[in-house]
């Protein structure tokens, strides 16, 4: 048996053999464990010394089609101290448009510093959206084991160009 | 028959018996070692891109369906998976069934499989321990190839450890309640490598092993093939039943007695009409189509139509539509009347499929032959009650199923603007959007797959030809010509099997184009077939295999680089510019678009003049590229519907998604 065999049937061995190992019947080592920890989500505490909201926010036409792409530029915030894990939601409201959406971010321990909250972008159909500007309002609600927060809320231009 | 040859050669031991047994299975299914890596590399791509998970809400029909079926049940009392009021569920007699059984039954042995697999391993580590071994073996099977067994095992097995050490940090539990879901999947997936092979096959018994390959990667990795293959509709599994049909067909037609074979001539042409009785199982109106396109293309060209013949090719049919008849009595008591013809479960909705309730089917039936029920009734008063009602019925049937044809061709006429936006440009519609999200997310054929625009060199092709018939003015009469051609197509092997895939294309074509445009295609998926049939019309001509043979290098580094910046680059673009799914899937088309308008014009050139090979190679990689780079991107950026089966997949997809 040359080197080559010896190696594939090895491999195959290795596995074959963990995978049956860490599996149900046997269950020697679980090898599965969720990549977020999501036990105890909103509960901690977190102290934040500054917010940084953008102040405007597009409704751009979508790159070759009819449809408007509703992009909110990221929210800063700088965390001095945290514990546990609390979350933060990040929202936008358009109440012309009827339009409301908001993005949850999970902090954890090592987040001290500035962390950068992103929303994520929606799509708006051609028939909705028929000003030029709309009112807009961004706010950042903290979760953490004393309930919810406002962080900072803020009325902002929603700028719609073709 | 071939369980009488291994017979004979079986040695004794037991071992050996085994080995043929193995051999015997890979010549039936893949053909040789080469299609074999073909099958296992394509398993491994479209591992790479497979989600477990739900993409668009008919997969919860045929998911529920499975789940019912295997406790023994074509009635779908529970949902399993989401709500029973999905497309596609329908009803008979206040009980709810699904469709495509054919393709539900196919996953049972996986789900059975799968099942016992998940006995002994851990669901979430399943599909990484699966993959690592499978790169291994195709690691092997290249060492035997190439002649370098020794290096390439080593390879393998290092490239499998990483592969499998890396899933098994990485992996996450995935919940037991997906098992039928992934064993749909499964089938979808094995029937795509299986398609991939048997296009190798064809190809390389036509040409050689290199067009083979070529084509069997053009056909899965570069058409949308690859994006459906781990979506559990019926459309991969369809179109590798189809390219089944032509590769038995192209075998039937040889008059040379091949002892190598598996079966003989007539053998194989039993088994492409056998194929189409399976078609059924999955989908009766579209394997009508290609049943009229084989009796059409089959019964002029066989080299024999005696009384034998013809029995054991109409015993094999028959045999083959059992499933599909035994299906359709279990539901709805009529062997002719598949759940596509029941109601629809929910409210009919403008996507309800072909022959089913849905509008186009059934008004074009009406609008054409409308008349014909009655004038078989009024013809024949003497005839007795049953009789009459029998004619009746079989000239309904016959108006249902000649229609969506007479329809087609109607549309083609009437409705250019439609071919025009199903073939070249989609754009954004209004009324597609709002289906969509408001999202321009449905491309054409050429923009999802600009490989395709190389068969416009076609045209090309066959002016040059025409020219050159023109040029000898001497020669004989054109009816002469026509009768001559006509007698060439008789005799000549390819010549049929072309004629074949023309003819499915056209029949495909018509029964699907007076509903297209239509959302929810994305990559006008009801025409998918047409796609492979398209890739093998490109391996056919002689330009391309001159290009594929002088310039192969420049055609796979322009593939390669085109995959792997140009996807990069694409993402880039995608993310910084903010361009949303639908922006995104028009960036696709755009450059998809010019690309594949680039590749057609050097195409055409190589057809007059191989001084245009050059640029032909490379728009032609870059065209086949830009199909790969929608389906990688699809599947890793696009569309998150569920996890990746590969953890690393899955935790590299996070990652993108949080740039």
């Amino acid at each position: 048996m040359d080197r080559g065999r010896v190696f594939a049937y090895a491999a195959a061995g290795i596995i074959l053999g963990v995978t049956v190992l860490s599996g149900p019947a046997i269950g020697i080592v679980d090898l599965t464990t969720p990549r977020y920890d999501m036990s105890g989500l909103g509960e901690g505490n977190v102290t934040v010394d500054e917010v940084d909201l953008p102040s405007s926010v597009a409704l751009d036409r979508g790159y070759q089609s009819q449809s408007y792409y509703l992009t909110v530029p990221d929210a800063r915030i700088r965390l001095a101290a945290i514990d546990g894990k609390p979350t933060v939601a990040y929202g936008i409201d358009i109440p012309e448009l009827g339009y409301s959406r908001s993005t949850t971010h999970f902090l954890s321990g090592g987040d001290t510093g500035w962390v950068t909250l992103s929303l994520r972008e929606d799509t708006l159909g051609d028939d909705t959206v028929d000003a030029e500007r709309y009112e807009g309002r961004l706010s950042l609600v903290l979760r953490a084991s004393d309930g919810k927060t406002l962080l900072a809320n803020r009325t902002v231009d929603v700028e719609v160009s073709e | 028959m071939s369980t009488g040859r291994v017979r004979a050669l079986a040695p004794a031991d037991a071992r050996e018996r085994l080995v043929t047994a193995r051999t015997t299975l890979v010549r039936a299914l893949v053909g040789d070692r080469l299609g074999l890596v073909v099958f296992l590399g394509t398993v491994l791509a479209l591992g790479l891109t497979w989600r477990v998970g739900v993409f668009i809400n008919d997969n919860y029909t045929l998911a529920n369906a499975l789940v019912a079926l295997a406790d023994g049940t074509v009635v779908v009392d529970d949902a399993v998976y989401g709500s029973l009021d999905a497309p596609g569920m329908t009803v008979h007699e206040g009980r709810p069934y699904g469709r495509n059984y054919g393709q539900v039954a196919v996953a049972l042995p996986l789900l059975w499989a799968l099942g016992a697999t998940t006995a002994l391993a851990d669901f979430g580590l399943v599909f990484a321990s699966a993959w690592s071994l499978l790169l291994l073996a195709f690691a092997v099977q290249v060492g035997r190839l190439t002649g370098r067994e020794s290096a390439c095992a080593t390879a393998g097995a290092v490239l499998a450890l990483a592969a499998f050490a890396t899933g098994a940090v990485l992996a996450e539990p995935l919940p037991e309640r997906l098992v039928p879901l992934a064993a749909l999947q499964l089938g979808s997936v094995l029937a795509t490598a299986l398609l991939a092979a048997t296009v190798y096959r064809l190809l390389a018994r036509i040409h050689d092993r290199r067009v083979g390959v070529a084509a069997a990667v053009g056909a899965t990795l570069a058409t949308p093939v690859a994006f459906w293959a781990t979506i559990p509709k019926r459309h991969v599994t369809v179109t590798a039943l189809l390219v089944g049909i032509v590769y038995v067909f192209y075998r039937s037609r040889t008059d040379e007695h091949d002892t190598e074979a598996l079966l003989s001539p007539t053998g194989f042409r039993a088994l492409a009409y056998a194929l189409v009785g399976l078609y059924t199982w999955v989908h009766a109106g579209e394997a009508f189509a290609v049943f009229l396109a084989l009796a059409l293309v089959d019964l002029p060209t066989a080299p024999a139509n005696d009384r034998r013949t013809l029995a054991v090719v109409g015993a094999a049919f028959a045999a083959s539509l059992l499933p599909f008849f035994l299906t359709n009595v279990a539901i709805s008591g009529d062997p002719l009347r598949p759940p596509r013809m029941l109601s629809e479960f929910g409210a009919p909705s403008g996507g309800g499929a072909f022959g089913g309730s849905g509008a186009s089917g059934t008004e074009g039936g009406g609008g054409s032959l409308g008349d014909s029920p009655g004038r078989s009734g009024g013809s024949a008063p003497l005839l007795p009650e049953p009789v009459r009602t029998l004619l009746a019925t079989a000239a309904e049937r016959l108006a249902l199923i000649f229609g969506p044809f007479v329809a087609g061709a109607k549309a083609v006429v009437s409705d250019p603007e439609s071919l025009y936006r199903t073939v070249v440009r989609a754009g954004y519609d209004g009324y597609i959007g709002r289906h969509d999200n408001d999202q321009a997310i449905n491309l054409s054929m050429l923009e999802s797959a600009p490989l395709l625009a190389g068969a416009v060199a076609l045209i090309a092709t066959g002016g040059h030809r025409a020219r050159a018939a023109l040029g000898r003015s001497d020669g004989p009469t054109l009816g002469v010509r026509l009768r001559r051609s006509a007698r060439t197509l008789r005799s000549s092997q390819i010549g049929a099997t072309d004629a074949l895939v023309a003819a499915v294309a056209v029949l495909f074509t018509l029964i699907y184009i007076p509903r297209l445009p239509l959302f929810a295609q994305v990559t006008v998926r009801y025409l998918l077939p047409v796609y492979v049939l398209a890739v093998y019309a490109l391996a056919r001509q002689s330009w391309a295999r001159r290009v594929l043979a002088e310039r192969g290098r420049a055609v796979v580094w322009s593939y390669l680089g085109g995959v792997l910046l140009g996807a990069q680059l694409i993402f880039v673009v995608v993310t910084v510019g903010s361009f949303g799914r639908g922006g995104a899937f028009q960036l696709h088309a755009v450059v998809g678009l010019a690309v594949g308008a680039a590749f057609a014009c050097s195409g055409v050139g190589s057809a007059l003049d191989e001084r245009f090979d050059p640029a032909t190679a490379v728009t032609g990689g870059l065209a086949a590229a830009l199909g790969t780079n929608l389906t990688a991107l699809s599947a890793l950026v696009y569309f998150r519907y569920g996890p990746h089966v590969l953890p690393a997949v899955d935790w590299l997809a996070d990652l993108l998604a949080s740039a």
